[in-house]
């Protein structure tokens, strides 16, 4: 089943580099090409996704390859509902190649199948990383978001309207993921007092993960009090984008934990 | 000092305040923490006395850090307190104070009725005030940032009194016995068994506690994720290990049971012992008749065997001895017993009052977050010309409207909304 996963992969990067072409001649019908490739990609990560969980009988999302997967999938349908919903057929070009980015991840996993450690057994696991999940997606689309508004800046070729409103969709993005890693370090705690006896030990991944949440919470303060918005605050998101990284794949390779399962 | 005061309770401090938080929490997982002092010397060499002396080795004990955790609280309590009075006033007077809003957007009688029906889509509450209408919905969400502002106070609050309020030992028990607490708690273990699925450990013991108060707790399973709750005291299941044991009959035909440990002597009189060594978990023969030891212990005793020494009228023998064999010596028999797991289980003495006030605080956040992103305020007035939108947060409907309002705007030359 590894080929489906690697299929998925092919057309993600295929998707990206129509994209790119489309975006670079200007051809509408290359572009339209890389979206319907792209929802082929997705459909069949979703069918990995399922037989994942089938095969291991628990939810897909124990260790870093298994993670990265879920990770990439969340991107991926966040674009997805983005462009179904509120026609952000612009966004594409920021956030495919973001998707293709954490599959490039995931792909560098060992992907064996392993199952839970008792550690893991509880019902907070879905609750704590489904959460994780939604929450570093969000983030990540609100920096493509961001991405894209500092390319409509530089060019000049988009109108206010067009730029305030990116600028809302990234401020809704945060809104969402910083509500969703909120439940994800405070289930975390309350796992935690189960499984370790205390709420919280100052384990590199619950520090990093309270490092975002400070990061963001600084966002959403400079921008609901102190109306800041446009470039300087696309930047903020733009470069929060790699800590969020840090947090979910360097605190792991790089730092020794509690939360390193492997 | 108003100054002072006001500096206090502001963003900014706020956000200083947060950010060297963040930072100390970067430095914290940069340098390893609590490691022993030798190890830093060794690591840092020269840097190291720099990194003692601003206690960078257990940063999150430090006192700056635990001054920073206490302004912070200052500086949402006192942001919270003196807020929310004005949110309360505000949230009374709003219907009265949008009717007499002046128009910021003129709209033709067809711009009106769209704009009419949208809020009625939104299902905002209408009350018509004078020639005004005033549209709302959501004015709970008013309080959101409060109740944010709040929970995170009572989660800093009730987090410390969680982490270091509660008192934690560490005891090894062997299946069948007892520990014993200062308050005269008895913690019974009845078994001990570890479970091995498909490589992957679990391990299991069965307690019953009995209070000093002569209460009894039901036997109830303990294992890792799997605490056990009764009256003050949380067990958990926190480490496991296996012993040896030897079943000793005296001459006299009377019997117990003694667990070994490393190096321990089983001591007849003065001139007949036995020493027990080492209990381990496997062995093999060399191709010249020497046992080969495994000393590698991973929870698992395929082969056990133990050694040691006899000491019988001052003369050392070594030996080796297989589970189910049996020594003599100076008229008393020792049975050489199959090893034993046992739990390592964690005692905590909590306050079931502060971790219940805590996930409530965890709780109230959530909602306050909700709130704040989810249910944020629609406060819009129109009358026969235009409309104004007053909401405090009135960005999405400046882009939802904007998307439908559009013409109007081109007419009044743009703008009208991007002044909200
Ligand atoms: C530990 C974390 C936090 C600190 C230290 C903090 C501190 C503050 C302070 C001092 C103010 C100014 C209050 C005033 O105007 O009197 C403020 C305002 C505000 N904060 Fe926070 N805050 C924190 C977390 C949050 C979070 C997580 C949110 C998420 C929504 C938030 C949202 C706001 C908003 C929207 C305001 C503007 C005031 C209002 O509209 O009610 N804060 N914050």
């Amino acid at each position: 089943m590894r080929t489906l996963f690697f299929a998925a992969f092919a057309l993600y990067a295929l998707a990206v580099a129509l994209e790119f072409a489309g975006t670079a001649f200007k051809k509408e019908k290359l572009l339209k090409a890389a979206w319907y490739v792209f929802l082929a990609a997705f459909a069949l990560h979703s069918a990995f996704l399922v037989w994942r969980g089938i095969a291991a009988k628990r939810l897909p999302l124990s260790n870093q390859f298994e993670f990265a997967n879920a990770f990439a999938w969340g991107v991926a349908l966040m674009l997805i509902v983005m462009r179904g919903r509120l026609k952000t057929d612009w966004l594409s070009v920021a956030a495919m190649p973001a998707t293709l980015l954490v599959m490039v991840y995931a792909s560098l996993q060992p992907m064996e199948i392993k199952d839970l450690m008792p550690a893991l057994r509880s019902a907070w696991f879905g609750v704590h990383i489904g959460s994780a999940v939604l929450s570093y997606a969000a983030f990540v689309i609100a920096g493509c978001i961001s991405l894209r508004y500092l390319l409509a800046v530089k060019k000049g070729n988009a109108d206010r309207r067009a730029l305030d409103q990116m600028d809302y969709f990234s401020y809704r993005m945060v809104a969402f993921g910083f509500l969703f890693l909120t439940v994800v370090i405070l289930s975390g705690a309350i796992w935690a007092e189960q499984a370790w006896s205390a709420f919280w030990t100052w384990d590199p991944k619950e520090v990093w993960a309270l490092i975002t949440w400070i990061i963001y919470a600084v966002y959403l303060h400079l921008r609901l009090r102190m109306r800041k918005r446009g470039t300087a605050m696309a930047w903020y998101l733009v470069i929060a984008v790699p800590v969020v990284f840090f947090t979910f794949a360097g605190v792991n390779t790089l730092m020794h934990g509690l939360h390193t399962y492997g | 000092m108003r100054k002072v005061f006001r500096y206090l309770r502001s963003m900014r401090f706020g956000l200083l305040l947060l950010g060297l938080i963040g930072l100390c929490s970067v430095i914290g997982t940069v340098i390893p923490q609590g490691r022993e002092i030798a190890w830093y010397a060794q690591t840092y060499r020269s840097f190291h006395g720099v990194i003692l002396l601003l206690r960078l080795n257990r940063i999150f004990e430090s006192p700056y850090f635990i001054a920073l955790l206490i302004l912070l609280c200052l500086n949402l309590s006192l942001c919270s307190l003196l807020r929310i009075r004005t949110v309360v006033t505000a949230a009374k007077t709003e219907t009265q104070r949008a009717a007499r809003a002046p128009d910021t957007v003129l709209l033709t009688p067809e711009g009106a009725e769209k704009l009419r029906q949208y809020l009625t889509d939104m299902r905002c509450k209408s009350e018509t005030i004078g020639e005004a209408t005033v549209w709302r919905k959501h004015g709970i969400g008013r309080y959101g940032t409060f109740v944010t502002h709040l929970s995170i106070l009572l989660t800093v609050v009730f987090g410390a009194l969680a982490l270091y309020t509660p008192t934690v030992v560490d005891r090894d028990c062997m299946p069948g016995e007892s520990i014993f607490l200062d308050d005269g708690t008895e913690i019974h273990v009845h078994d001990f068994r570890i479970a091995d699925e498909t490589g992957r450990l679990d391990y299991q013991s069965r307690v019953q506690v009995t209070l000093p108060d002569g209460r009894q707790s039901e036997v109830a399973e303990l294992k890792v994720n799997h605490p056990f709750s009764f009256g003050a005291y949380k067990l958990f299941q926190q480490t496991f290990g296996t012993t040896g044991s030897v079943t000793v009959t005296d001459p006299d035909g009377s019997e117990f049971v003694s667990y070994i440990k490393r190096g321990d002597v089983l001591m007849l009189d003065d001139r007949n012992r036995l020493v027990i060594d080492t209990l381990y978990p496997d062995y093999a023969m060399s191709p010249d008749g020497e046992i080969v030891f495994d000393t590698v212990t991973t929870g698992v005793y395929p082969n056990p065997i133990y050694t040691g020494l006899i000491i019988a009228d001052g003369e050392r023998t070594p030996f080796y001895a297989l589970p189910g064999q049996a020594l003599t010596l100076g008229g008393a028999r020792f049975t050489f017993n199959a090893p034993v797991d046992y739990p390592g289980i964690r005692v905590k003495h909590v306050s079931p009052l502060v971790n219940a006030l805590l996930v409530g605080a965890f709780a109230l956040m959530i909602a306050g977050l909700y709130l704040t992103f989810f249910l944020e305020p629609v406060l819009v007035k129109t009358d026969a010309e235009g409309c104004a939108v007053l909401g405090p947060k009135p960005e999405r409907m400046r882009v939802e409207l904007g998307e439908e309002l559009r013409e109007y705007e081109r007419q009044l030359g743009g703008g009208g909304f991007a002044a909200f």
